[in-house]
């Protein structure tokens, strides 16, 4: 269970003070799926970070299962997933998914088991340069998942792949979701991939970033893309459309 | 088939420059008679380095030996200062624009105090070559150790990664081709740096073999000798070119 109280965060410079967030709160249980939502610039990705205790906030609190942020991270729950796959490029894949149980020296599942739970299977040996961007970002999942974290959290994860494999990859994502137990913290510009992958999508307002609604999305699971045409998801793409424009 | 036939051809076309090379040297030389002392005929200079071939052999591999240990030092002192200069900024501050004001010194002006301070031996050359090759390599260690995508510092942050483990996982790898790029271009300069301090004061040394044939006028002895040291940096900098082939493998394409 992940807890933020009132978090706000002000970037001070000499001469200027610019407000980020404002009095953020809300709660994610575990094993939930959440989205964060918002107009560009707005904030989302250092909500993301305030969480994951790469930045820390200005005011408030936040507790995971009544744990700091720092305390957390230095436990191994987190793990990030950016929209830049950030692979090393000297490493193979078998030993880019391994980089965090080196760190972390904890181990919970294999290379080989995570690559064929991304699809890749057999792809172990080959390098960065030999793959696609969206192999690239599979490959940053499974290496996210090595070390069975409590919280995934991704930042556009799918921003810069193109519709088909974006589609792709959000039902296969969705699928190892549901595979194994982890809390899902999602930053996208994407509507209609945050009503298709979340249970509940907090859309912020511009600068300075505050809720402006939780939205509970009711399909049940496990969830297949045609939901996408039904009237009730367009609907809800429609009202949180109106929300950001 | 097709790969074969670029290669033999990228092959064939310097040779053919090489051998047209000589045969108009011996043309030109043969036409407007001109002497040995101001141009030998390509055949001279080979006569040159085969009846003189045990002093310029032994003399080359002086003037390269100070260049390789040179250039070894220099790299080595300059990458361990671009790892300090990643650790501590004040370090940096400290000593950056004091290696910039040594980068634009002319080498040949601290020639001389070098020969006065580690004398005329093989220690003064093995300093000049190590000064020229750690500039290069400073600049570009600094870039490969500092230019590190922000997510993936993130990424090692949110894993809880100690500095040590960023630098010895991430920025050490990320450093080696900007490292190599260097080691290249100090490969070449360090050779340079050798013979700079042979002309300034040895008594062994392919610079002073140089040196001395130009005193007597040996002109196709000084061909002898620049073509041969010119052979010794030619193969030190593919060695470097085959080590960065083989150790940045993830570079080529």
């Amino acid at each position: 269970m992940i807890v933020l109280k009132n978090v706000t965060k002000t970037y001070k410079t000499l001469t200027d003070k610019t407000e980020a967030l404002r009095d953020i709160s809300f709660g994610v249980s575990d094993g939930e799926f959440i989205s964060i939502i918002g107009p560009s610039g707005c904030g989302k990705s250092t909500l993301l970070r305030i969480i994951g205790s790469l930045i820390s906030p200005s005011g408030g609190e936040i507790h995971i299962d009544g744990l700091t942020p720092i305390q957390s991270r230095s436990l191994g729950f987190f793990s990030f997933v950016f929209q830049n796959p950030v692979l090393l490029d000297w490493r193979t894949v078998t030993e880019n998914i391994r980089l965090p149980n080196e760190i972390l020296k904890k181990q919970t599942r294999q290379p080989e088991e995570l690559l064929k739970m991304v699809g890749l299977e057999g792809i172990g040996h080959k390098y960065p340069n030999e793959l696609s961007g969206g192999m690239k970002q599979r490959v940053a999942i499974a290496r996210a998942l090595t070390f069975d974290p409590k919280i995934l959290l991704m930042d556009e994860p799918f921003g810069a792949l193109d519709e088909f494999t974006r589609n792709e990859l959000n039902s296969q994502l969705l699928g190892i979701w549901n595979q194994i137990n982890v809390s899902l913290i999602f930053v996208t510009h994407s509507i209609s991939e945050a009503v298709f992958l979340s249970d509940r999508i907090i859309v912020l307002t511009n600068r300075p970033a505050t809720i402006d609604e939780i939205i509970k999305v009711p399909f049940d699971r496990p969830r297949k893309q045609k939901i996408k045409d039904t009237p009730e998801f367009n609907e809800i793409v429609k009202w949180i459309r109106k929300k950001l424009e | 088939m097709d790969k074969k036939k670029t290669r033999i051809i990228r092959i064939i076309i310097p040779v053919t420059t090489f051998i047209l090379f000589i045969l108009i040297g011996e043309i030109v030389v043969k036409v407007f008679n001109i002497s040995t002392i101001t141009l030998p005929a390509p055949h001279v200079i080979v006569l040159a380095l085969i009846n003189n071939w045990q002093t310029l052999i032994l003399n080359t591999g002086i003037t390269m030996l100070e260049s390789v240990l040179g250039f070894l030092l220099g790299s080595l002192v300059a990458y361990c200062l671009a790892i300090g200069f990643v650790y501590s900024p004040n370090i940096r501050l400290a000593i950056y624009p004091y290696a910039v004001a040594l980068k634009s010194t002319p080498i040949i002006a601290i020639a001389p105090l070098l020969i006065l301070w580690f004398g005329n031996g093989l220690e003064s050359k093995i300093v000049m070559s190590a000064l020229v090759a750690f500039f290069p390599v400073l600049v570009n260690s600094v870039d490969g150790l500092t230019s590190i995508e922000t997510e993936l510092i993130d990424l090692m942050k949110s894993l809880a990664a100690t500095r040590r483990q960023i630098l010895y996982k991430i920025r050490i790898p990320n450093s080696l081709p900007n490292l190599f790029t260097a080691l290249k271009i100090s490969s070449t300069l360090s050779v340079v740096g050798a013979v700079i301090g042979e002309f300034t004061g040895a008594s062994k040394g392919i610079g002073y073999v140089i040196n001395t044939a130009s005193y007597y006028l040996n002109t196709d002895l000084m061909f002898a000798a620049i073509f041969l040291i010119s052979l010794g940096g030619i193969l030190f900098f593919y060695f470097i070119n085959y080590m960065e082939r083989t150790i940045v493998f993830w570079k080529q394409n």
